[in-house]
């Protein structure tokens, strides 16, 4: 394939190596690859890094808030909402602090309302109680699935709830902060990558079958809601479609399979003007 | 001078729980006819085929749904649904024990902060009501990131880098 380089140097994250993608996966990874293989290219072979979205900051900050939230019930604490506060406000400095967003007049601000009345939202209307205890909060785990023939699978789940009773397994809890009201029926296929490999590697961590898994999806509608997707534990078929990709995508690496794959997510690609340079 | 004809017969076969079997035959002959290699080839053909077939149909062990998932095969589970080890007892208090890597972090971090052991056991306590030991690899994660919360992250451990990277390609 010819060359790309139009984007500035210090734009690139680094390329990186197929031996260490192929070691590791991660559910985003695979996701990238099942997605567009040329996009996967882009970013983690090549490297290359678009300037942040006001999407994905907005998306951070709140993430970081729901962290500490998660992490004081696990210690026992309440947190007041002038503390989520001044944590939103600081990690929204730190957020800009690391990556930078090119902010139009105005928009920081907007952006910024936006994501606290989301979480206001979100303390309002969530089903997790102010003293219910997590089994896990942000929790890197991994599994070994060398006994397949497959590459180790490493993750972040950002909460695991409790079971409903002792012995039971916990709750796996994704959140997710979107433009869109998500599909009850689509939300399950479009995160099954995703929901299948934490079941996996809640399992591989703990031996214990996860008693279900939600996504709690952040809407940023003009009246910001929460929408919260369950699903049942990840099935044997959802395992096998899961290992499947994955040999697909190590197969996939190991042939430098980059060619892309044109749809409707290619309208809100960052590598939309590099792709169309490819040939 | 003896033509030989070598000739190879192979065959993967789908099991369940994601495996699969194969098994291949090779013979090499000596060629009668030389004039007549497409025959004597198909005839090979036909013979390795049905003998691969023959004994492919003995699977042998086929793994359950849970093989290979860190111990959390169906085979290690008593009737509770708890995790057991050969002689029945449960070897942690959640299954899948805390790794030795995972251990050293801990013990790592301890030392170059002058950590007390009673302390990090308090905290094992606190989070997850046991102790360090008996820890699975889950909690023993998130003892190590409240660790690392408390007494900060030394750059250059490499034992969390990846897991930062991760975290950034999430993002």
């Amino acid at each position: 394939m010819s060359a790309v380089a139009t984007t500035p140097p210090e734009m690139k994250r680094g390329p990186r190596n197929i031996d260490d993608l192929i070691a590791n996966v991660s559910a985003s990874r695979l996701s990238t690859w099942s997605q567009c293989r040329l996009k996967f290219y882009f970013r983690y072979i090549l490297g290359l890094h678009k300037p942040k979205s006001a999407a994905l900051h907005v998306g951070s900050s709140v993430h970081a808030v729901l962290k500490f939230w998660n992490k004081a019930r696990w210690r026992g604490e309440k947190s007041s909402l002038k503390q989520l506060h001044d944590v939103y406000s600081s990690s929204w400095g730190d957020e800009q602090e690391k990556q930078p967003v090119e902010w139009e007049a105005g928009e920081e601000d907007a952006e910024r309302k936006v994501g606290w009345r989301l979480l206001e939202t979100y303390f309002r209307e969530s089903s997790i109680q102010p003293d219910e205890k997590p089994e896990g909060v942000e929790v890197t785990v991994e599994a070994d699935l060398s006994r397949h023939g497959l590459p180790k699978l490493i993750g972040i789940i950002d909460l695991v709830r409790p079971g409903q009773s002792t012995g039971m397994g916990g709750r796996i809890v994704d959140f997710k902060s979107s433009g869109k009201t998500p599909d009850p029926e689509q939300a399950g296929h479009l995160n099954e990558i995703q929901t299948t490999s934490y079941s996996v590697l809640y399992r591989a961590s703990t031996s214990k079958v996860e008693s279900g898994i939600e996504l709690h999806h952040l809407v940023k509608t003009k009246n910001p809601k929460l929408v919260v997707s369950t699903f049942e534990p990840a099935t044997e078929n959802q395992r096998t479609r899961l290992f499947r990709y994955l040999e697909s995508y190590v197969s996939g690496l190991q042939r430098k399979d980059w060619i892309p794959s044109p749809g409707f997510q290619c309208a809100a690609c960052e590598f939309y003007r590099d792709c169309r340079r490819w040939h | 001078m003896a033509i030989k004809l070598i000739a190879n017969y192979a065959k993967r076969l789908g099991l369940p729980g994601y495996s699969s079997h194969q098994f291949s035959v090779s013979v090499e002959t000596e060629l009668h006819d030389v004039t007549d290699i497409a025959g004597e080839s198909a005839k090979l053909y036909d013979t390795l085929q049905k003998a691969v077939d023959e004994q492919i149909q003995a699977t042998g062990f086929v793994p359950p749904d849970t093989y290979g998932m860190n111990g959390a095969s169906s085979d290690h589970r008593n009737g509770n649904g708890q995790t057991t080890n050969g002689n029945g007892h449960r070897p942690n208090g959640e299954g899948t024990p805390i790794t030795s890597k995972q251990l050293d972090l801990i013990k790592k971090v301890c030392r170059e902060n002058n950590v007390n052991k009673d302390e990090v056991e308090r905290l094992s306590m606190d989070m997850f009501g046991i102790g360090v030991s008996k820890t699975n690899r889950m909690q023993a994660s998130n003892l190590i990131d409240a660790l690392f919360d408390q007494y900060g992250r030394k750059n250059g451990n490499g034992h969390r880098g990846k897991y930062q990277q991760q975290e950034q390609a999430r993002a």
